[in-house]
């Protein structure tokens, strides 16, 4: 946590440091312009939410800004601050960005201010009607004894300065891009989870069939069934073809004599008109692949095919 | 390696991973449900032949069908023989009319024909055929 570390007033007459630590750094209000309003806000958000609108005209124009906001008693306390110059201060004192835990503003500690706290030679940070301000040491009474800031000083929630991590993507950048990667895996997975859940309800109709047909629950006994029933199927099939197909050759100047079938062939004989006609029927027979056979001088054909 | 420093790295890298992670589960789920829909389509196919097959081939109430080709001819004509699940039958002197009536009927039957014989005597038919179920 912030706290533990080592807390560090930064005010602008600082001279350069060479940290071999982290720290946390308060900053006086010459980083920072505040203001105070006693707004009927219930929640941090919508107070958040109006502080850019409350310092129109108040900041220096080019700065980026950002704004950080507390309760103090009945009243909101709005903060805006220049993360950009902030760190470049830092810089120039010899603390890079990366060092800095947390980030809080003086005014944060307004309990902690029981005196005033030296700045430099010239200037001092005393609580003046509620507000943490800079004032010249001259002004001070020389009665008053000066404080020094401790961990004592540190409040429990401040900000984190941007670039502080070393990160190449800003936080922004960060939120943005890991928001779309969430969002896209969460497509993933939901469609992935679909996927298998319809995978499921293919299970649910062989389920549904083999609790309708319950004989047929053994895979052994259903290959079983079907090879003997596909052969009689197959077969029988193929005798019904045969007699639809002779059937069909029974056309003007045929007739009909006489037709045998076993379970291994079959045989039928056609007499014919004429040998025009006898030509056409054996051609109808060829088509089918059955065999056709004629006595010489004679118009009668015997058709025959295995089964 | 302070990890602080590129925690924002770090957060885009996690997030990257959940994503690609996500994707590997979905691909995963849609290879293995193209995969078992293709076997489970088959299978539920295959059964509904058997049972298809099985309703055809092992229809209960053939017996009775097989029976109405004996009263479909004048019994005069018929010489019939039925011994559990096979039948012999002889027609004699059916005309075409009925011929065609007994051969369509016969062959709408489940039953596998073992024996056909159609024989033109004149104008009339000799038939005879035996079937078993």
């Amino acid at each position: 946590m912030g706290s533990n570390k080592p807390l560090l007033l930064i005010h602008s007459s600082i001279k350069t440091l060479s940290l071999a630590e982290n720290v946390n750094i308060m900053l006086t209000p010459q980083f920072y312009t505040m203001k105070k309003e006693a707004l009927p806000l219930k929640y941090h958000y919508q107070a958040k939410k109006i502080a850019p609108s409350l310092f129109d005209g108040l900041l220096e124009e080019g700065g980026e800004y950002r704004y950080f906001v507390f309760k103090e008693g009945e009243e909101w306390v709005f903060i805006a601050y220049d993360p950009g110059k902030i760190s470049l201060f830092l810089r120039e004192k010899g603390i890079s960005p990366e060092q800095v835990s947390k980030l809080f503003f003086a005014q944060q500690a307004l309990d902690s201010f029981t005196g005033p706290v030296l700045l430099g030679e010239k200037e001092a940070l005393v609580v003046l009607n509620d507000a943490v301000v800079v004032v010249p040491r001259t002004a001070l009474a020389e009665e008053l004894v000066p404080l020094a800031v401790d961990n004592s000083f540190t409040p429990s929630s401040g900000v984190v300065l941007e670039g502080s991590s070393g990160s190449l993507l800003s936080d922004k950048q960060t939120m943005i891009v890991a928001a779309v990667f969430l969002v896209f895996a969460t497509m993933f997975f939901v469609e992935g989870w679909r996927y298998s859940h319809e995978l499921k309800t293919g299970e649910g109709e062989m389920q549904r069939l083999l609790e309708e047909y319950p004989s047929l629950q053994s895979r052994i006994k259903r290959e079983n069934i079907a090879a003997k029933y596909q052969t009689i199927d197959s077969m029988e099939r193929k005798k019904r073809e045969v007699v639809k197909t002779l059937a069909g050759m029974i056309f003007k100047g045929v007739t009909f004599h006489e037709f045998t079938m076993n379970e291994k062939g079959f045989k039928a004989r056609f007499s014919c008109r004429d040998a025009k006609v006898a030509e056409r029927l054996g051609t109808l027979a060829k088509k089918e692949n059955f065999s056709v056979s004629k006595e010489a001088g004679s118009n009668e054909l015997w058709i025959e095919g295995k089964l | 390696m302070n990890l602080k420093r590129y925690q924002n790295e770090l957060i885009v890298l996690l997030a990257f991973l959940l994503l690609v992670t996500g994707f590997v589960y979905k691909s995963t789920q849609l290879a293995l449900q193209a995969e078992n829909a293709a076997s489970a389509r088959e299978a539920v196919s295959e059964l509904k032949e058997v049972i298809a097959l099985k309703k055809i081939w092992a229809d209960k109430k053939i017996s009775q069908k097989v029976d109405k080709l004996k009263i479909l001819i004048p019994a005069s004509k018929v010489s019939w023989s039925k011994k559990g699940k096979k039948v012999t039958a002889v027609y004699k002197g059916v005309n075409a009319k009925e011929l065609n009536k007994l051969v369509s009927r016969l062959l709408s039957l489940p039953v596998v024909i073992t024996k056909l014989d159609i024989k033109k005597t004149d104008a009339t038919y000799h038939v005879e055929f035996k079937c078993k179920w």
